[in-house]
């Protein structure tokens, strides 16, 4: 009881402590809070997105087989799919029809794929939150778009696509799949490229390496390869913001480092006349170590929140064209609010634990002054 | 209460500027007296003080606080006595600024484990005591000099101390807060404390309530008288 009195005393004098240098504990709390709502926004937005990649791979198909052309992604013939189907556990076998639609008035890049369930109207299309916004178009405008054979066919908007798959869907376009082989001249008999369901995931290498023999101008993309892709897409891009971000962290290293370990005369002086008035050296080190620990873990909590509140809130505003990487369509959603607890442990060990260290130190030096000094002064 | 014996003090021992600040002092500084060092600066009543406070170790000689040696203690048990028997009024009251006058004079009793609640009471009863209850509030920095100089003294007292001990307490005061200064210290002393004062100013040497006058000069302590 009183060792918890006495601290409590303690934290009250630090506290005043702070108050009475404001100006100086103000500044270091908001550079401080500042360095970790950005180290905090960026790894909540990897872990989000990739959380989110995630889930949205769960459902896709366990294989990808693509065919090459001089190592180039080429049209599949139809034929693939009874080959593909007699392989021992290979479940389904589907042809996917898809491209990429260069649109240079507004500068964007769709993705347009044939559709599936529920299936649309021939010169009707479905489409994302990103093109809807990009060009204005909501359900019933006609959108035309550019034949390989350099005609312009209108669609009508039939569907949009909700926030929800927003991350996924953004840029994407639905039409049928006779609309799509016209538009982009897919001859009959050949899809962009073929999904394999297999019914025991332990045998995805084993089926892998058997497309690879019995085609070997096709190369099977494994679902795992494609979640590894995510994975180091975001961390690249997450590493690549913490890069930059590397100069204002050195900046508020040598900031909080100067303002931490130097003790003013004022400060210097007030330490003296506590040890004066009966303050153990213990005591003033505990005090300054508390003074520590508020600032830290004010400037640690404050930049958490505000970047918990930034990334799920406010879909990652300030850092939105590198983290996201599109280029027109950025898709607007909200991520699934989650917290990795070891992420934040160790970025409380990065920020909170060096800087408190850092103001014991010199107070350590100070408080172990005579107590009879401040009689000389 | 206090005895002082061979005390020797040297600052910056085998340094080019070492410099003995007091030199073979045996002195006994009795209960419920006023004591004054007298002497100009430089003659080592400062360092006496800090020494008969438990402040600082001397460099040779031993010291007794109620019969019982404390020369050899370690700092955490000399800071406990220091708390526990001794209140200090600086020269300069060296009250922390930006802080309350009550915040002030529960400086020496906070980490004390004390309840907070009691601990506040105590402190504003005592500047009750020295007319400051309206003040307790105030910042030191907006206070007169008058009102700083007893916040400094309820600071010294707020631990119930047997001895004060006053560094020069009047040399930054006019002659009306000297003198209230001294009938504060006679109070204090009727009161049953011992009051120790290192100081070269005449109206307090030669003030009525002093029991005892030791007079120092470079470091030594030259004639002690008995006062009237």
């Amino acid at each position: 009881m009183s060792l918890l009195e006495r601290h409590r005393n303690i934290i009250d004098f630090a506290l005043s402590s702070l108050g009475r240098r404001w100006k100086k504990n103000l500044a270091l709390t908001l550079v401080y809070a500042f360095i970790v709502f950005t180290l905090a926004s960026v790894i909540f937005f990897t872990e989000a997105v990739k959380r989110e990649a995630r889930a949205v791979l769960k459902g896709a198909p366990e294989i990808v087989v693509q065919r090459l052309m001089a190592g180039r992604h080429d049209l599949i013939p139809a034929g693939y799919i009874d080959i593909l189907k007699k392989i021992t556990g290979v479940g389904q076998v589907k042809g996917r029809l898809w491209g990429y639609y260069f649109e240079p008035s507004t500068g964007a890049n769709y993705t347009i794929v044939a559709s599936g369930d529920p299936p649309l109207e021939p010169g009707t299309i479905a489409v994302g939150q990103g093109v809807s916004r990009t060009l204005h178009a909501a359900v019933g405008d006609l959108i035309p778009l550019r034949g390989t054979d350099g005609a312009y066919v209108s669609f009508e908007v039939a569907r949009v696509f909700s926030h929800a798959s927003e991350l996924v869907s953004a840029d994407l376009i639905e039409m049928p799949a006779a609309d799509l082989r016209a538009l982009f001249g897919v001859p009959a008999g050949f899809f962009t490229d073929l999904t394999l369901k297999v019914r025991n995931e332990k045998e995805l290498v084993v089926v892998a390496d058997k497309i690879r023999r019995l085609l070997p101008d096709t190369r099977p993309i494994l679902r795992d390869e494609i979640l590894r892709t995510y994975d180091s897409l975001f961390d690249w891009r997450s590493g690549l913001l913490l890069v930059v971000f590397a100069g204002a962290v050195a900046a508020f290293i040598i900031f909080a480092w100067d303002k931490a370990t130097s003790l003013s005369m004022d400060e210097r002086r007030e330490m003296g006349v506590l040890k004066a008035v009966g303050w153990k050296t213990s005591e003033v080190i505990a005090m300054k170590s508390w003074e520590g620990i508020i600032v830290s873990l004010t400037a640690f909590f404050g930049g958490i929140l505000i970047a918990y509140v930034h990334v799920f809130f406010s879909s990652a505003l300030l850092f939105e064209p590198v983290l996201k990487g599109w280029a027109v369509l950025y898709p607007r959603f909200q991520l699934i609010p989650h917290i990795d607890p070891y992420q934040v442990l160790a970025l409380f060990f990065l920020t909170v634990v060096p800087y408190t260290v850092a103001t014991v130190i010199p107070s350590w030096n100070a408080a172990t002054v005579d107590p009879d000094s401040i009689m000389r002064l | 209460m206090v005895e002082l014996k061979h005390i020797t003090k040297v600052f910056n021992r085998n340094r080019p500027d070492e410099f003995t600040a007091l030199l073979d002092v045996s002195l006994l500084v009795r209960a419920g007296k006023v004591t004054v060092f007298k002497g100009p600066s430089g003659s080592g009543k400062t360092t006496l003080l800090s020494i008969i406070g438990a402040m600082a170790k001397p460099t040779s000689g031993r010291v007794f606080l109620e019969g019982k040696e404390i020369t050899s203690l370690s700092e955490r048990f000399l800071t406990e006595i220091r708390r526990r028997t001794f209140g200090f009024i600086f020269q300069q009251f060296h009250l922390i600024r930006g802080i309350s006058a009550i915040e002030n004079v529960m400086l020496p009793a906070t980490t004390t484990g004390e309840k907070h609640a009691t601990l506040r009471d105590r402190a504003l009863r005592l500047l009750d005591l020295f007319g400051l209850s309206a003040k307790a509030r105030s910042r030191v920095e907006w206070l007169s000099g008058g009102e700083v100089q007893r916040v400094a003294i309820a600071r010294a007292l707020v631990n119930n101390p047997a001895v004060i001990i006053a560094d020069e307490p009047t040399a930054h005061l006019d002659t009306r807060l000297s003198m209230d200064f001294l009938g504060i210290m006679e109070r204090l002393n009727a009161e049953g404390k011992t009051i120790i004062i290192a100081s070269h100013d005449p109206l307090v040497y030669e003030s009525g309530m002093v029991s005892r006058v030791v007079e120092m000069r470079d470091g030594e302590i030259r004639g002690p008288r008995q006062s009237a």
